[in-house]
């Protein structure tokens, strides 16, 4: 339906501070994410303490304060308005931020639900632990990076009357959510393209934007693992390394879109693959945590199929230590040589 | 040294809300509908009149978020819509999280100069169910929020009526519904009394500076009650009862006068509270002042389908504690806080 | 393969939900009884009802197991051997949600097949309220006020025992007089409703409806677009500001009409419609402002003309009308438009007048549920009478 559509922006944005180069300092990531939201100039952001990612919106506070940041800074009365709050900001505009960890996600699930179809552009964080020592980059290069948010004919806006989320029953839903999967196809590509704009403009680069290898040119065995794993499991693999175990790790970066047939193109060169989830899925196929459960998925079509582990550990934040590590890539090496290993492990568990 | 309100105002960059004139009566009102036809409620449904109104009164620059409902599921089905002005969902609880929202995206906009700096409305609606049971905590959160200019609008037809019709915490005692049918044993279900809502709101939250009962049967002062909420500053709230036809069990051309009976009975107080200051309205006002008789509620009660397994018993039970609001209350029909106490006793 | 019998029962929704509750689960009880197995079921997207917006249910039988589950594997059979009208206006089309269109009201019958209806019509004009269909059908007209009342309490005068000793008559292979008596006899230990199924079973007449008859008209349906032709986000164009409205006689510019929901107009809602004097308007505007469903159209001069491609037929407009006289609700059945009075009234005033006159004279108000207790009570005995009266009267004739 091609309508045009008069967007009430005001001409263009004053660009704000000059550019200044990049400078590098010593903050904790939840910081980092902080400042991230003042480069990107978020506009509404939505606060409730839940330990750890409440460390975030702590440095949030902090910016707006001390008049470092100019936002709307709402601290809600819970998960669900938090969620809302900026489904509706967006909605009508403006770029939010928010987050949660552990139950506060499963309370606001039933915003999360509705959200995507929406296609509103909601930046929540779950929150985990982390340090690193992150280079900030300048105002400058974030605005050339980032478009401004403009959600064009989805602007809920009285100069475009539109009528958003009408309630959807049989006759729609299944067109309505082919629309939103049309979008989640597409989503790779932008993806892709967002790691190349990123690169050029910051100077940074990831390599594939949707997993990353580490040791694996050679590699026998890898672990597959997601998030905050990877600084206990790199530094293990060096380790075994020196001892000549031909151990890799492939780090997944999104989950969705999962990268299945790239993920599983490159799982096939290995002789076992071993899955570390700091999660669980009570009742799951061979009871395991949800990235092992899609790896077996993206395997199950390709050619080579590697013997797939499943590890559970790290729940709860607890600590994956080096060798927790180790026993896993053991255990991996194990189904490697062609001794059969059960489906799915706990380690670090006390037992 | 204590802030001024003026510099909190600046503080929180708070912005001047918009001014909108009270009506001088129905036919100052204007022409333009913002809520149409073609919407899929029953016959004489007043909360749909809840809607037509609510924007005729706050104007084509407004944008409105509907929580789940009847006026969600049977005004908007998909691929379908009654609205003229912008409109947008919210979940079941969350008619105060997206009033929030809203007004703080616009505030930041505006400031930021990324949108053009004029006055826009922002009414949240949610009914009874979402509003009173599901929804108290958010609504309570908004209106703690000096800083936002928006409107919440709770309809209450006095069930959760989208789902066929279930007692929630506004259902008034007694009534028949698909979760306290009268049964063999059990002729009511349902004892609890219903919650007071607006002046739990106008109570709770003293930095609110407008709380509205209002009822359609009284159009202009419930226009007049929308354009004051979004013309005061700061988050507003208006509950408005809206007789329900399928719910309440009565021939739809009965709408407008049970709205007029709730009222007339001293069952719904019409009254506001602002600045802090409790004014009753119109009917109420000369119930109070003894210029009008209050009715029966007998009057009102055998209009409806959902009363008729009543006894005398129960009628008068139900008199009795309406009755109360108006002979024991500290501030009558508003605050239910007495000088002493009397035994409170429902019929066996 | 057996044989599968498909009934299904339109009614209103609300207003007659326990009456079509009662027809569509005595229907299975009966053919029970008889060793046919059956399911009865409400249509889901009917859900949640709304008084007055058409809605439908079905009864499934078949004469074994298998011939059932294959009967159920729809949601709506395409086509019944009996259809089961309890409101005659419904006649004019059953429209039950946004892009569902304007439905025929005998569309599912099968060519043969018998569409049972409550009316004090009479058989011809009842063909000619409906939709023309390419293959004949019976009708079978149950002379009573179509019965309404509402969700709690339930005007019990003998509609559906006199539906269901109708349908004993016209599919007998479905069940017999005997086996539905015994339902009903269980079901209200009341003797005096089996009487009424069996006089309506020895009474009811049958009209048989010619591929020449009904209403020609083409009723109107939407194409629903494909996903790939939908707005994304899940958001719609709201609906257009209104306009001013114009004077088909001076051509005089002025008032407001606003514009409405194409894809869900709710004519079809309606069993009454309300009639203007306009001569009698004192533009108190009481109207206007009090319909829930934003029906009228402000005129030029100031009048409040009722868009009957909109209105419901709630009737809070004639009651919130000060004047007496002014607004009258009419029984909705014979109207064949939903043109403008107002323009009608501003062509020829004394036409429209006499015209309006004779409508409120000869179709009176219809009663649309619960106004006070004890008014089904007062009321039964007498509904009773006159449909056996009616039904005598049928018989002679
Ligand atoms: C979280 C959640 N729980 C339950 C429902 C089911 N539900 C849909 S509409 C509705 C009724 C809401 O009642 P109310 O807020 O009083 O509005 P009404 O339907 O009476 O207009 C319910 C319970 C839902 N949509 N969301
Ligand atoms: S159930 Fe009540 S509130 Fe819902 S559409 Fe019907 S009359 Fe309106
Ligand atoms: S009967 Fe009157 S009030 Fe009801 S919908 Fe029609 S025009 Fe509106
Ligand atoms: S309510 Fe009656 S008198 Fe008043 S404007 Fe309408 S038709 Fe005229
Ligand atoms: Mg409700």
């Amino acid at each position: 339906m091609a309508e045009a559509i008069i967007t009430p922006h005001v001409e263009e944005p004053k660009k704000k501070a000059p550019a200044q180069g990049d400078e590098t300092s010593l903050i904790t990531g939840s910081e980092a994410i902080a400042v991230a939201c003042q480069l990107a100039d978020v506009d509404v952001i939505t606060a409730y303490p839940i330990r750890p990612y409440d460390t975030v919106m702590q440095y949030v506070a902090k910016l707006v304060a001390n008049g470092e940041m100019d936002c709307e800074y709402i601290v809600a009365e819970g998960e669900h308005s938090q969620f809302e709050i900026v489904k509706h900001a967006s909605a009508c505009g403006a770029r939010v931020f928010t987050g949660s960890s552990g139950v506060g996600w499963m309370y606001a699930m039933e915003c999360l639900t509705v959200t995507p179809s929406l296609r509103i552009p909601m930046i929540a964080m779950v929150g985990n632990r982390a340090l690193d020592d992150p280079k900030i980059p300048s105002r400058a290069k974030v605005d050339a990076f980032l478009p401004r948010y403009d959600r064009k004919d989805l602007l809920l806006h009285p100069d475009n009357p539109i009528t958003v989320a009408p309630q959807a029953n049989e006759d729609w839903l299944m067109e309505i959510r082919r629309g939103t999967a049309a979008a989640m196809e597409r989503s790779a590509g932008v993806i892709r393209e967002a790691y190349a704009d990123f690169e050029r403009i910051f100077g940074r680069k990831y390599g594939n934007p949707f997993f990353e290898e580490y040791m694996t040119d050679d590699a026998d065995v890898v672990l597959v693992g997601m998030g905050t794993l990877s600084n206990p499991v790199r530094v293990a693999i060096r380790q075994m390394r020196e001892e000549g175990k031909k151990v890799g790790f492939v780090r997944l970066r999104w989950f969705r879109p999962f990268p299945a047939e790239e993920l599983a193109k490159s799982l096939g060169r290995f002789k076992a693959v071993g899955v570390i989830d700091r999660d669980f899925s009570l009742g799951s196929p061979y009871h395991s945590g949800v990235v092992a459960t899609e790896v077996r998925t993206a395997l199950y079509q390709s050619e080579n199929r590697p013997q797939v582990v499943g590890f559970i550990c790290g729940l709860g934040g607890r600590e994956v230590t080096l060798p927790d590590v180790r026993k896993m890539s053991e255990i991996v090496s194990q189904a490697a040589s062609g001794k059969p290993q059960p489906a799915t492990q706990w380690i670090g568990l006390r037992e | 040294m204590a802030t001024t309100d003026r510099e909190l105002a600046e503080l929180t960059h708070h912005k001047a809300p918009h001014k909108l004139d009270l009506f001088k009566g129905v036919k100052k009102l204007p022409l333009e509908e913002y809520f149409t036809s073609g919407h899929r409620t029953c016959q004489g449904c007043e909360s749909a009149l809840v809607m037509k109104l609510m924007v005729k009164a706050a104007g084509p620059r407004t944008i409105v978020l509907g929580s789940t409902g009847c006026m969600y599921v049977a005004n908007t089905t998909y691929y379908s819509t009654s609205w003229v002005v912008p409109w947008m969902h919210t979940q079941l609880g969350s008619s105060g999280a997206a009033a929030l929202g809203a007004a703080a995206a616009l505030k930041a906009l505006m400031r930021k100069g990324k949108f053009k700096d004029e006055p826009i409305n922002v009414i949240a609606f949610c009914g009874d169910g979402g509003g009173a049971d599901m929804g108290i905590s958010g609504i309570s959160a908004t209106l703690t929020h000096p800083d936002y200019n928006c409107l919440i609008l709770m309809y209450d037809n006095e069930s959760y009526a989208n789902t066929d019709i279930q007692l929630s915490g506004s259902t008034p005692y007694g009534a028949h519904t698909t979760f306290s049918p009268p049964g063999k044993t059990k002729r009511i279900m349902h004892h609890r009394w219903k919650k007071n809502f607006a002046a739990m709101m106008a109570a709770g939250h003293p930095t609110c500076k407008y709380v509205a009962t209002v009822c359609m049967s009284y159009p202009v002062h419930a226009m007049n009650a929308v354009r004051k909420g979004l013309s005061i500053g700061g988050p507003t709230f208006i509950h408005s009862l809206d007789p329900c036809p399928k719910g309440w069990d009565y021939d739809p051309m009965l709408s407008h006068e049970l709205g007029e009976l709730a009222v007339l009975t001293g069952t719904w107080p019409l009254y506001e509270v602002e600045n802090g200051v409790v004014k009753l309205i119109g009917k109420t006002r000369d119930i109070a002042d003894g210029r009008v008789k209050r009715l029966p509620v007998r009057d009102y009660l055998l209009k409806q389908g959902r009363f008729a397994h009543f006894t005398d018993d129960d009628i008068d039970y139900f008199q009795s504690k309406v009755d109360e609001m108006w002979n024991k209350w500290v501030v009558p029909g508003v605050i239910p806080f007495q000088k002493h106490l009397d035994e409170d006793r429902p019929p066996a | 393969m057996g044989r599968l019998y498909a009934v299904e029962i339109v009614y209103r929704g609300i207003f007659q939900k326990n009456l079509a509750k009662n027809i569509s689960r005595a229907i299975v009880l009966a053919a029970h009884k008889e060793g046919k197995p059956g399911i009865s079921f409400g249509r889901y997207g009917d859900s949640p009802e709304r008084n007055g917006i058409p809605a439908k249910a079905f009864a499934i039988v078949a004469t074994d197991e298998q011939t059932l589950e294959e009967g159920m594997a729809k949601y709506e059979p395409t086509q019944v051997d009996v259809s089961i009208c309890v409101d005659d206006t419904l006649f004019k089309g059953v429209e039950s949600w946004a892009w569902y269109g304007l439905q025929p009201i005998n569309k599912l019958v099968k060519p043969g097949g018998t569409l049972i209806v409550t009316s004090l019509e009479e058989p011809a004009a009842l063909a000619e309220m409906a939709h023309r269909k390419e293959a004949p059908y019976q009708l079978a007209v149950i002379k009573a006020q179509p019965s309404f009342s509402g969700l709690w309490v339930y005007k019990d005068d003998h509609t559906d025992v006199r539906i269901l000793g109708a349908i004993a008559r016209v599919c007998p292979e479905l069940f017999s007089l005997a086996s539905v008596q015994e339902v009903i006899r269980k079901d209200t230990k009341d003797e005096l409703k089996a009487t009424s199924a069996l006089r309506s079973f020895e009474r009811v007449t049958t009209y048989e409806v010619q591929p020449t008859q009904g209403n020609p008209e083409e009723p109107y349906k939407f194409e629903m677009p494909k996903w790939h032709e939908m707005r994304d986000g899940i958001a719609i164009p709201s609906i257009a500001p209104g306009h001013k409205m114009k004077d088909p006689i001076t051509g005089t510019e002025g008032g407001f009409q606003p514009a409405r929901n194409p894809t869900f107009k709710k004519y079809a809602t309606r069993t009454m419609r309300p009639v203007v004097d306009f001569d009698k308007c004192i533009k108190c505007t009481l109207c206007w402002l009090a319909c829930p469903d934003s029906c009228f159209d402000v005129t030029p001069e100031n009048l409040y003309d009722a868009n009957l491609e909109a209105c419901c037929g709630c009737g809070v407009c004639e009651a919130v009308c000060p004047e007496p006289n002014c607004v009258t609700m009419v029984n909705e059945t014979h109207f064949s438009d939903n043109s403008s009075q107002w323009q009608a009234y501003r062509k020829d005033a004394e036409g429209y007048k006499a015209n309006l006159a004779s409508l409120i004279a000869t179709r009176p108000e219809r009663s649309h549920g619960f106004r006070f207790r004890g008014q089904y009570e007062e009321q039964v005995p007498a509904i009773i009478q006159a449909a056996e009266a009616e039904q005598q009267k049928q018989t002679q004739a």
